[in-house]
């Protein structure tokens, strides 16, 4: 349990942006041996479809499967101590000194980093969900849904954007869409994912 | 004051549970709460609280615990603490239940087709989301050129090698310290 505490304790202070899921996998598969990868796949296939981060669930995923209970509670608590105080701590030093042109500087550059960050997920998102072209649909249309009416481009004063509707609406609208068009199909052969391979 | 608070509770845990596809998908749909709906910040905190929150270690949404800072902020320092912790907890504890509770349905389901299905469906919702959570960020944020090449040097950085994304976004911040200041 002390280890399981450690590990998380660990993770929680050394995970930084993307590419955590493999991490994880090489601490707790390879080096210490804790779960087989027909243990850990799956998990990893249910909490990347379950709602959350990834990096949370895969906790209490393994923390359960070690521990029962119990080690969920400490794999979640562990991950999560150490990113909350850093970040609290940054947080205040952002409200406390953030507005000098100092700070603001390096906010912007980090800040140009991130978006690259982020856009590269996307990439890497896109890479695994585009199987045909009605993914790509899909995707322009989440998108479109939630980021509203053209209009919405040309406020760069700073009035309160109002995008057209609430993210669970859109969910609510493509999901069902999404589903249907990859409902079962007698002829069509199931794409393998990772953190699906079957035993 | 307590209204804030259970704001806070309620606006993330509903995220938490709808946060399909991992936890950048959330972002838009914060965005919109916490910047449209309640006014605790504007675009510009918004987007430095999430830049913040990616280069600190941590689970992806650590932005979480930095909103509910924020918004509990004008009842004072302590108020702010509660307000981070409500926050957190609200935004990781229900998700990781579901976790917990969905194993073993999970593995009564592990034959079934549909469960392909919902997974192939699941993904493309997502990368519209972290689309529009993109797109939301880099508007804010990405004004002049200078910073729009770091955004794209940063972008095949991180597609085409496998360096540390922190190192990526601290270089960045440092050289936009030293030449744009």
């Amino acid at each position: 349990m002390a280890e399981l505490l450690g590990l998380f304790l660990f993770i929680g202070l050394t995970s930084f942006g993307g590419g955590i899921t493999a991490y994880i996998r090489r601490l707790v598969v390879t080096q210490k041996k804790w779960l087989t990868d027909e243990e850990f796949l799956p998990g990893l296939g249910l909490v990347q479809l379950l709602p959350g981060a990834n990096l949370v669930g895969l906790a209490v995923y393994i923390g359960n499967h070690l521990k029962g209970p119990l080690g969920s509670a400490v794999a979640l608590g562990s991950l999560l101590v150490c990113p909350f105080i850093t970040t609290c701590a940054l947080g205040f030093l952002y409200f406390h000194a953030g507005k000098t042109t100092d700070t603001k500087a390096l906010l912007a550059g980090i800040t140009a980093a991130a978006c690259g960050l982020m856009a590269s997920m996307v990439f890497e998102a896109g890479e695994k969900a585009i199987k045909g072209a009605f993914d790509v649909f899909l995707i322009i249309l989440t998108f479109l849904l939630v980021r509203g009416t053209p209009s919405f481009e040309l406020l760069h004063h700073r009035i309160p954007s109002i995008p057209h509707l609430s993210v669970p609406m859109v969910i609510l609208i493509v999901a069902p869409l999404a589903i249907w068009w990859h409902r079962p199909r007698p002829n069509k052969e199931l794409p393998e994912q990772n953190g699906e391979a079957k035993p | 004051m307590n209204k804030t608070l259970f704001q806070v509770a309620l606006l993330f845990s509903t995220l938490s549970l709808s946060a399909f596809g991992g936890g950048k998908v959330v972002l838009p749909s914060m965005h919109q709460s916490a910047v449209g709906e309640y006014h605790w910040m504007g675009d510009e905190d918004f987007v430095n609280l999430f830049s913040i929150s990616m280069a600190a270690p941590g689970p992806s949404m650590m932005v979480v615990t930095l909103v509910g800072l924020k918004a509990c902020l004008p009842y004072g320092t302590t108020m702010a603490i509660i307000g981070a912790l409500v926050a957190t907890l609200a935004m990781f504890v229900p998700s990781s239940f579901l976790v917990y509770f969905a194993g073993n349905w999970w593995d009564n389901w592990k034959e079934s087709p549909w469960r392909h299905s919902v997974m192939d469906a699941i993904l493309p919702i997502s990368t519209g989301l972290i689309l529009a959570a993109t797109w939301i960020i880099s508007k804010t944020s990405i004004h002049t050129i200078p910073t729009a090449i770091m955004g794209v040097i940063a972008l095949l950085l991180m597609l085409f090698t496998k360096i540390n994304p922190v190192l990526v976004m601290g270089v960045s911040g440092a050289i936009s310290w030293v030449f744009l200041k």
